[in-house]
């Protein structure tokens, strides 16, 4: 090619930015890397833009993943191209830690390290906040229980880490199981409602063309997806992990979606999907860096109504929202995206684990404010009080169980 | 694959900033980064896994790529339960009944060769872009790949993969001309790993004021550049809002044609609070509009 070729060796250049990304957290597969060479070889980039481009479209694979790869790019391209021109007045993100130390750790071992393919990011894994079990303060009640009825009925919050785990297994037999809606799909049925001309049509073939007997089928049913929406703030903290466990299973099953949430969203579909739930958690709380704030519960309702919700997440959904309901932000903004929440979801649960206590009443401002929205108000505080909101889930009826039963009328 | 010399795309678009001025001249204004993204979709070639928020221009994009490389466009929307009879194609049963029912009444003897024939065939969007004839390759849009369920995910990525697909009774249909295929998604659930591997990624941002003023000019032709660029403005201001929808490049579009038809020359605080409605979708937002005042929307 007549062009001036801006990269002298595009094999060497592309290994070694792919092992660059491979350090700061992002798979590069040979297959991606590859491809880069190859566009590289078509298009001849005589600018750096051009160059920024055409590894940004062949590299990357998410958005998620494009701060990162525009740190390494510059990291890796600086040395013998400016490249402050290729992208206008975008701030230039920070290397990751990790990137940082990558410099100094040998090409071997990083190489090792990344030998799986599959490296996540290390700055939010590995965080000293994994060992929950170890640093939680000793239980308030003493002995800790050892009768199985017992068990049932204790109060997450006020749980030993034996009991926990004890729970933890009680719980992994438990299943949730989601109301089912119509699905566009249609599967054959002795009594279906339409024809099956395809199959019609080759059975007749055996009548010698004529069409003796019909072959029907019928719309099939599918389960509705479930949406977990915790507060991991202060004491909900250990009940939100209890549904987490709840969710794990689900997953794949039903579609599951799981955020947590304090002051800010945080989406731990994937990571629950891939990680055990203690470990999901951990990394999801490590993003988190502001504790003092309080719950904004309507601040995370309304990012997850953008986000997620408005674009179909939450549409024919059953959403769970497992909080005490203290808001420490606006309460008509909770109010409102309530609204906007009842509005998608096909029922709002919502598990308050204070709401089983007799002398309890809904008054705190945001429980008063969100409550009208809500289709079910249980308290899901224990074992035994779980089984119970599985079936307000499953049964997609209200529920007698809880001190208030708020419930809107017309919908189903 | 083809190589270089014998590809029919090369001639046309031999870089980059030749298919830039290809979509420009068919009033698609592209970025350099989408344009690196088409050309290496076409050109690789390798599926384009397109995202962006609603009203970037995904789904223009893929229509714009088709009509810059004087192509056929084919367009598969995606929805909930979307299957293969619906996607590639289906035998016309009521075309083949009537076969036998002929064959009969003339009173030949009638075999399933001669009802499984290409003249039964339905071709659904998918077959028909693998059929096509050339003399370049079509141009597949797969909108909405998000809202297909895994199943259909994993056919269609299959079917990329081989470019090629079987019909029992016809056999294996191998695409003579491979389509380039752009799929779009609104990232309503994550899609696997294995398609993503497969595709090139390209994330599409909102244009910034300038670059929307122009593409507003290239839609609205009728509009004066004055209206044009108060408009990309008011827009960019309008997001600055805590909107739940924020205004895209459609909104910005449907906008001026709005204000060009109710023969307003310039975007004043009476115009805004008129034609508010098309660029805000929800009733919340255009009351945070009016809240923050209309003189502000026209004049920051």
């Amino acid at each position: 090619m007549g062009r001036h070729r801006l990269i002298p060796d595009v094999a060497d250049v592309v290994a070694r930015f792919a092992d660059r990304l491979h350090v700061a957290g992002i798979a590069v597969t040979p297959e991606r890397a590859g491809r880069l060479a190859s566009a590289l070889d078509l298009a001849a980039p005589s600018t750096t833009a051009e160059l920024y481009w055409l590894a940004r479209v062949t590299v990357a694979g998410d958005r998620h993943e494009l701060a990162t790869f525009d740190a390494v790019f510059d990291e890796v391209f600086r040395g013998f191209v400016d490249v402050a021109d290729s992208r206008g007045a975008t701030e230039q993100p920070r290397l990751p830690p990790a990137l940082e130390r990558g410099d100094r750790r040998t090409d071997a071992a990083a190489a090792a390290l990344n030998a799986d393919g599959g490296t996540p990011r290390p700055s939010t894994l590995g965080s000293d906040r994994v060992g929950g079990d170890d640093d939680q303060p000793p239980s308030p009640v003493g002995a800790p229980a050892s009768d199985h009825a017992v068990l049932r009925q204790r109060d997450f919050g006020s749980c030993t880490p034996e009991e926990l785990a004890r729970l933890r297994r009680l719980m992994s037999r438990m299943r949730i199981v989601t109301p089912q809606r119509p699905s566009r799909r249609r599967r054959r049925h002795a009594r279906g409602d339409s024809i099956d001309l395809r199959a019609s049509i080759r059975r007749a073939r055996r009548t010698g063309g004529d069409p003796a007997t019909l072959v029907r089928r019928r719309i099939t049913e599918r389960r509705r997806r479930v949406v977990l929406l915790a507060d991991v703030s202060g004491s909900m903290e250990a009940y939100s992990r209890a549904y987490l466990y709840l969710l794990h299973g689900a997953v794949r099953a039903l579609r599951a979606e799981s955020f947590v949430f304090s002051t800010q969203l945080t989406r731990v579909t994937r990571t629950l999907a891939l990680l055990d739930p203690e470990r999901a958690l951990s990394t999801a709380m490590a993003a988190t860096d502001d504790w003092s704030g309080g719950t904004r519960i309507g601040d995370a309702l309304r990012e997850f109504n953008d986000r997620w919700g408005r674009r179909g997440l939450a549409r024919g959904a059953v959403v769970i929202i497992v909080s005490d309901g203290w808001e420490s932000g606006n309460t008509s903004e909770l109010g409102r995206q309530m609204d906007r929440l009842s509005r998608l979801a096909h029922r709002i649960v919502w598990v308050n684990p204070r709401s089983h206590r007799p002398d309890y009443e809904p008054l705190v401002g945001g429980m008063a404010a969100a409550l009208p929205y809500v289709d079910a108000f249980v308290s899901g505080h224990s074992v035994e009080a779980l089984e119970h909101v599985l079936d307000v889930v499953a049964s997609g009826v209200s529920s007698t169980h809880p001190v208030v039963s708020a419930r809107r009328s017309g919908r189903g | 694959m083809n190589d270089a010399v014998s590809d029919p795309l090369a001639e046309l678009v031999p870089d980059v900033a030749a298919l830039g001025r290809r979509l420009a001249d068919h009033a698609y204004l592209a970025d350099q980064g989408l344009s690196t993204a088409l050309f290496c979709a076409a050109r690789l070639p390798q599926p384009l896994l397109l995202e962006g928020e609603a009203g970037v221009g995904k789904t223009t994009a893929a229509q714009a790529l088709a009509a810059a490389l004087d192509t056929r466009l084919v367009r598969l929307q995606c929805y909930e339960g979307i299957d293969s009879t619906e996607a590639l194609y289906e035998w016309n049963y009521a075309r083949q009944l009537l076969g036998i029912r002929l064959a009969e009444a003339r009173g030949e003897a009638l075999d399933d060769v001669d009802l499984f024939t290409p003249e039964f065939l339905v071709e659904r969007p998918l077959l028909s872009a693998l059929r096509h004839p050339g003399p370049r390759p079509a141009v597949l849009l797969v909108d909405e790949v998000d809202r297909a369920d895994d199943e259909f995910e994993a056919f269609l990525f299959e079917l990329l993969a081989e470019s090629s697909v079987t019909i029992p009774e016809l056999g294996t249909q191998r695409a003579e001309f491979p389509p380039i295929v752009v799929l779009t998604s609104n990232r309503t659930r994550d899609l696997h790993d294995a398609l993503k591997r497969r595709c090139l990624y390209h994330w599409i941002d909102y244009p910034g004021p300038i670059r929307a003023s122009e593409i507003i000019r290239m839609h609205v032709p009728a509009a004066r550049s004055s209206l044009a660029d108060q408009v990309a403005a008011a827009v960019s201001r309008l997001r600055t809002l805590d909107v739940q929808k924020a205004p895209g490049i459609a909104e910005a579009i449907g906008w001026v044609a709005a204000l060009e038809v109710l023969g307003f020359e310039v975007l004043d605080a009476e115009a805004a609070e008129l034609t508010i409605g098309s660029v805000l979708k929800y009733r919340d937002d255009a009351e945070l509009a009016a809240a923050r005042s209309f003189e502000w929307v026209v004049t920051g």
